[in-house]
């Protein structure tokens, strides 16, 4: 049993590390080799100073724990119980030492193997040979495949054998021998064979397997599973019940009809006869099956013209026959959700196919059905077709528009409205809100679809002012009920559906505004839609309250002075203070939800919201101690108020036109903002003329706060006035400087740093800011500071501020810029102090990193990457989450 | 019999219920849901559970290993669906118990918990099947937001009543510490620790007069509590601050480099799909490591921590213990850092091919004051951090751990997922 690996010839650099006490101890830095000496493999290390020092000398045995991590690393366990690594100067080295141990433990293992079941004859591992397929013969068959299927040659061999000597269909007979005879052990080991050759994740025999005559006698095997010896599975009546196969229209093709059917019994073994046993490898090889089978069949649909003539032909009006059109409905459903799975231009040709026969009127069948089952199978085509191109979809709802049909929009807001299932009503908010969404404008097409689908799917481009336009009268028909809600005062008879629809109206709403807050700015001031939904912050359901609390938060953090006045000027913060103090000793949900609120006010310092909810509800405040929260707020006031007292010139400039403009211009620096709108944007900027209407807004809005007021008017304007915190985002600008890594920054959640960042120019600078901000970097923040009061200045730099809630990840560069802006519950300030904790790790030395590797190897090895028994996705769960599609999560 | 009732009783025979009462189950789970805080106080005893991960049969050997509900009250600390084919039938026997005994059960999130994860593995696959619609799976989702993300356990005593005859009397000076019972109830390992000698060193009578605690009974198996007298009690003198029992914190994950007290946890608004970063993420994504710090996660979310991390925390926040799920551990239950911190893992053969045994702990009640325990929302008796002077009367609980593996083969079928009813293609 001669050792027949080559050991590589050439030496790597390398350090070998010892645990010693959970510490990696540095052994030196040598050369490695791999050698074989009398026909022992070992690792050989010899240092690299003293040519004739041995560093490492191990031999590698076949089972001990070899791992390869981050490409340079090996680390094993010695027999004695020592923890060693091997860290490579060069990936290259490590793998060429990892291959040599790979290879001599693969043939270690197959020695071992031989030494096992068939030492008496090595050479039956190239060609191996069963033993007849005899009853007498199973306990020799079953012995003679778990010892090939221990190695690869060994399953390699094995399939061949199998295969050529087609060896499945003589094993078949043998399963209604052994019933017949009763013979239980019998049918154990015949199902335990069938396991074995399932399991070599052979293409060939899987595709044996799942043929008409073998089927059913390998199922049927698969009944008697000895893990199981009390149960028997009834497979094989399953599988021979023609009748679950439904057909609409024939498909006369008999290769495709034979897929289908081999599709339906692969599903079956992977799901139900194999759902346990499937390692990973033969889970992939059913579903690449699956998958090219699912193509051609899908294939052969959209391409027979025929076929799909008489298909939507079921739905003439002028055909009685009900269940054959819901059947229809149900087979384009099952079309749809198969398409889920295949290549998007095979998709994207289906889906054109069934549109051009008619798809879209087959949906209006089907949502309008009596039948709630139905109706969430025609909405459920209806998503898949939004999966799968949201901006077709949109182009020929406004393609209707355009020809002044119904587009399908308003179909399904009507429906909404009306719907009486919660679970349809839930499905079409979620459809009304992808198909509106203001995010996607429609230029984009040109960029994804290739020109000629482009040209074939969207005929005419439509402008932007175009789908504002729409999106705006469909948002208005969205939001009726919501409106409607200004008569209402009694809130105590809402019914369930009423409770439902509010929710979901809401959360679309909140929805639209996170999207795009330009295009739902109209929506929200023409209809007045923040005190409806301020309205229902006043409700007996919680959990409407909280959405409407979501909707206000959601407008909190885009930072957005439109929204901030209209927070301010509507009681809404009152409203949210009583929910405060209603659940006020309670630590329960909403409690949790309002106090993240003002958190976020705080933490972010919007001065605005602060000035206005302490000067009207300062007493309210006070009396909220439970934590320390609204304590902290007023201090942020108080602090205000000294700092504000320099300035209160400002609100002149709020009223002077004149002067606006002119620093406006004088201040190139805060057009730059302007540069990083998206196209869409711009446009809108550009034609529209929304921006004055809005200042005056604005100054109406003033107007109103101050004579609410009466009296306490000057912070009051000034909170509309000032616009918050450019100074914190100069500090974060600084901030997400490289340099900054290593230099205590100032937290957002310390209130020294933040007086600091307020009055920049105060004595108490923290040192990181004079520090790394570069000279002109200082004098740019003065001018900056003189001009920071004033208002349109302010107003213009919205956008740039805008530009960081989107949060995608392109926007990356932009939310490095605007650290000190934060949508989600946790501000960027956290974050950075989080990197910087983290920091501490990741910068130490290696050694430290191998005690990292090691430790989540031996701990959790098992548990991340092994157990992870979902093939396609092993690597890690997180990764997954990002392939995964929104879509479907409203 | 109540619709809900008749519906577990319809669960716990692994029958669906239908889709209407699925989605009533959920608005009345809701209700509840919305009403607790982002970390449930709760009082021992209690029974606390790691990942159930859709393993029904598995669950039903849970409960008759640690007692049924309302006998026994039980903390989940989440990842109660995918991987496994039940994850439906689980979940929802799960959240039928929540709305009918809400106070005997509590249910906090797990990093599964949430959309993106579930459309990746199993849940939402199994939904479509089971119901022939997304819909479950939204109202499933829905629930999953209002879920808690974490638990205080208060009032669990030092001390465990062991379960089998101590064999001497030299144990007299010892208390209980650990235990560890397989499913039959027998004992296969325990520890011990020197009974603290502070204020009541009186006499060993004293510790006759609390009255007998029965945490270790399950159905259909007598107490094997036939103990020497002397020593089937629990407790030193009532009152005596040094048996202190810090609280046990449950979350699915761990600590969080953004929460340095559990007060912190009650200003997340969590009713929200589990972010990708942040607290919220965290304390359902980190684990323990051997590390110093934070570290890294290799889950791509969340962090690991260390065992300063964690001495640090526990200190500051009067914790003696936090429990933990989120990691398959092959013992069932695994402490580290000096019982700073336990893995729980319940969910037996992993997968249906781990091999692992699964674990359930119970913390039994301190009745040294007389049944009666201060009750706090977490904050109180929270300090600075400067309140050292009795910091060594901070001790443990004791900690029963119920060691199970897999159902019986017989008392289920082939576990298995469900096939489809017609096809057309």
């Amino acid at each position: 049993m001669a050792m027949e690996v080559q050991p590589p010839s050439d030496r790597k650099r390398v350090k070998v590390y010892e645990l010693r006490d959970n510490d990696w101890f540095d052994r030196g830095t040598g050369f490695c080799t791999g050698q074989v000496v009398d026909d022992e493999p070992r690792i050989y290390v010899e240092s690299e100073d003293e040519p004739n020092r041995v560093l490492l000398l191990t031999k590698i045995s076949k089972d001990d724990g070899y791992q390869k991590q981050q490409e340079t690393l090996i680390v094993w366990t010695e027999t004695n119980g020592t923890d060693m690594a091997l860290s490579f100067q060069e990936a290259d080295g490590c793998a060429v030492i990892w291959n040599f141990v790979s290879h001599v433990q693969q043939q270690l293992l197959n020695l071992a193997a031989a030494d096992d079941a068939l030492s008496d004859d090595l050479e039956t591992f190239q060609t191996i040979m069963l033993p007849a397929a005899e009853l007498g013969n199973l306990p020799e068959i079953d012995h003679a495949m778990r010892a090939a299927s221990l190695t690869q040659a060994g399953r390699d061999a094995l399939s061949k054998c199998v295969i050529r000597d087609e060896y499945i269909p003589k094993l078949v007979p043998l399963v209604s021998v052994a019933e017949d005879l009763e013979s239980l052990s019998d049918l154990h080991r015949l199902c335990n064979i069938m396991k074995s050759l399932i399991l070599l994740n052979d293409n060939a025999i899987i595709e044996t397997v799942v043929t008409d005559p073998i089927i059913l006698g390998v199922v049927g095997a698969l009944e008697y599973d000895p893990e199981f010896p009390t149960h028997k599975a009834n497979h094989r009546q399953y599988l021979s019940d023609q009748s679950r196969y439904k057909e609409v229209v024939p498909i006369k093709d008999p290769v495709i009809l034979c897929k289908i059917r081999y599709t339906w019994r692969l599903q079956y073994l992977k799901d139900v006869v194999l759902a346990r046993i499937l390692d990973d490898p033969t889970f992939s090889v059913l579903n690449s099956l699956i998958f090219y089978n699912q193509v051609e069949i899908v294939n052969h649909i959209q391409s027979n013209g025929l076929f799909l003539k008489e298909l939507f032909s079921v739905f003439d009006p002028r055909s009685a026959d009900a269940k054959r059109k819901e059947d229809a409905v149900q087979f384009l459903h099952q079309c749809a959700s198969i398409a889920k799975n295949i290549q998007a231009p095979a998709r994207a040709n289906l889906f054109a196919n069934f549109i051009s026969h008619g798809l879209f009127a087959v949906i209006a069948f089907a949502i309008k059905h009596p039948n709630p089952a139905l109706r969430t199978t025609g909405i459920d085509i209806l998503v898949a077709l939004l999966d799968h191109d949201p901006i077709m979809m949109r182009g020929y709802m406004l393609k209707a528009v355009n020809e002044k049909k119904t587009p399908l929009t308003d179909t399904l807001i009507d429906l909404l409205h009306t719907e009486s299932d919660l679970g349809v009503k839930n499905q079409l908010a979620d459809t009304v809100k992808v198909l509106l969404d203001p995010q996607i404008p429609l230029q984009e097409t040109m960029a994804r679809a290739g020109p000629e689908t482009y040209t074939k799917l969207r005929p005419n481009i439509l402008s932007d002012a175009f789908v504002q336009h729409h999106f705006d009268e469909s948002a208005k028909r969205l939001f009726v009920p919501l409106k409607r809600l200004e008569k209402r005062t009694n809130f105590n008879d809402m019914k369930f559906q009423e409770v439902a629809l509010y929710s979901h109206l809401v959360d679309i709403l909140t929805f639209f505004v996170r999207q795009h807050l330009y295009r739902s700015r109209n929506v929200i001031h023409n209809e007045a839609l923040a005190p409806r939904v301020a309205q229902l912050l006043k409700v007996p359901q919680k959990h409407l309250k909280l959405t409407a609390l979501k909707f206000f938060r959601t407008l909190i953090s885009l930072q957005d002075t439109f929204y901030q006045a209209l927070m301010t000027h509507n009681n809404t913060f009152g409203l949210i203070l009583d929910i405060v103090y209603e659940t006020m000793p309670r630590d329960n949900l909403l409690n949790s939800a309002c106090l993240e609120l003002f958190e976020f006010i705080k933490r972010e310092n919007i001065k605005p919201i602060v000035l206005h909810v302490v000067e009207k509800y300062g007493d309210k405040l006070r009396n909220i101690t439970y934590v320390d929260t609204f304590q902290s707020l007023i201090m942020r006031y108080e602090q205000m108020q000294g700092y504000g007292a320099e300035s209160t010139d400002s609100t002149l400039f709020s009223q002077d036109e004149g002067m606006s403009a002119q620093r406006m211009q004088a201040n190139g620096q805060r057009w730059q903002g302007v540069k990083e709108m998206d196209a869409a944007e711009e446009e809108y900027f550009n034609t529209s003329d929304d921006d004055e209407e809005w200042q005056q807004d604005i100054q109406t809005n003033t107007i109103v706060t101050t004579s609410i007021q009466n009296g306490a008017a000057s912070p009051v304007v000034k909170s509309l006035v000032d616009y918050p915190d450019d100074d914190d985002d100069e500090i974060m600008d600084t901030k997400a400087e490289p340099v900054g890594e290593e230099i205590q920054q100032p937290q957002d959640g310390i209130p020294a740093a933040d007086t600091t960042a307020d009055a920049s120019q105060a004595p108490s600078t923290p040192v990181s800011q004079t520090a790394q901000t570069p000279p002109e970097r200082l004098s740019e923040k003065r001018r900056r500071e003189e001009e920071d009061d004033d208002e349109l200045i302010k107003l213009t730099s919205v956008p740039k501020r805008r530009s960081s809630t989107s949060g995608g990840p392109g926007t990356a560069g932009l939310l490095r810029r605007k650290k000190g802006i934060s949508i989600g519950p946790v501000s960027a300030a956290d974050k950075v102090t989080a990197q910087g904790a983290l920091g501490n790790v990741t910068t130490t030395a290696p050694p430290k990193r191998i005690a990292i590797s090691i430790g989540s190897s031996n701990a959790k090895s098992s548990d991340t990457e092994s157990t992870e028994p979902t093939t396609d996705q092993t690597s890690n769960e997180k990764e997954n989450q990002g392939n995964n599609p929104d879509g479907r999560s409203g | 019999m109540s619709d809900l009732d008749r519906a577990i009783e319809q669960l716990r025979a692994c029958r669906l219920i239908p889709e209407t009462q699925v989605r009533e189950l959920c608005y009345k789970a809701r209700e509840i849901l919305i009403e607790e805080g982002n970390v449930v106080c709760v009082d021992a005893p209690i029974t606390i559970c790691g990942d159930i991960h859709g393993q029904f049969h598995d669950l039903m050997e849970l409960f008759r290993v640690g007692g049924d509900v309302p006998d026994t009250n039980y903390l989940f600390m989440g990842d109660f669906v995918d991987r496994g084919f039940y994850s439906l039938e689980s979940f929802l026997l799960l959240l039928c118990l929540k709305v009918r005994y809400p106070d005997r059960i509590t249910l906090i999130r797990g990093n599964h918990e949430s959309r993106q994860i579930t459309t990746v593995y199993g849940f939402y696959d199994e939904c479509i099947r089971k119901y022939g619609s997304a819909n479950v799976w939204r109202y499933c989702c829905e629930v999953f937001d209002y879920l808690a993300l974490g638990a205080l356990v208060l009032g669990a005593s030092s001390e465990l009543e062991p379960s089998g005859p101590m064999l001497n009397d030299a144990t007299m000076d010892l208390e209980l510490e650990t235990e560890v019972l397989n499913s039959r109830g027998e004992v296969t390992m325990n520890t011990h620790r020197q009974r603290p000698r502070s204020s009541s060193d009186v006499s060993t009578d004293s510790r006759n007069i609390s009255p007998p605690r029965d945490i270790s009974a399950t159905p259909g198996q007598p107490p094997a509590r036939s103990g020497a007298p002397g020593t089937g009690a629990s407790g030193d003198g009532a009152g005596s601050f040094a048996s202190r029992i810090g609280a046990v914190l449950c979350v699915h994950g761990g600590l969080s480099p953004l929460i340095d007290t559990v007060d912190k946890i009650r200003l997340i608004d969590r009713k929200q799909e589990v972010p990708h970063e942040g607290a919220m993420c965290d304390l359902l994504w980190s684990d323990p490591d051997d590390i110093d710090g934070w570290g890294l996660s290799p889950r791509g979310a969340g962090f690991l921590f260390g065992g300063d991390i964690v001495k640090q925390f526990n200190y500051k926040n009067d914790l003696s213990l936090i429990a933990r799920a989120h990691q398959l551990v092959m013992e069932g239950y695994k402490e580290m850092f000096d019982g700073g911190i336990v893995t729980v893992w319940s969910a037996p053969n992993y997968c249906y091919r781990c091999g692992n045994v699964a674990a359930i702990l119970e913390l039994g009640e301190d009745a040294s004051n007389g049944g009666t325990i201060t009750r706090s929302n977490g904050d109180y008796g929270r300090s600075n951090g400067v309140l050292a002077t009795d910091r060594l009367g901070v001790r443990s609980p004791g900690r029963r751990y119920r060691v199970f593996e897999a159902a019986a083969q017989d008392t289920r079928g082939m576990p298995a997922k469900k096939p489809v009813a017609d096809y057309f293609l």
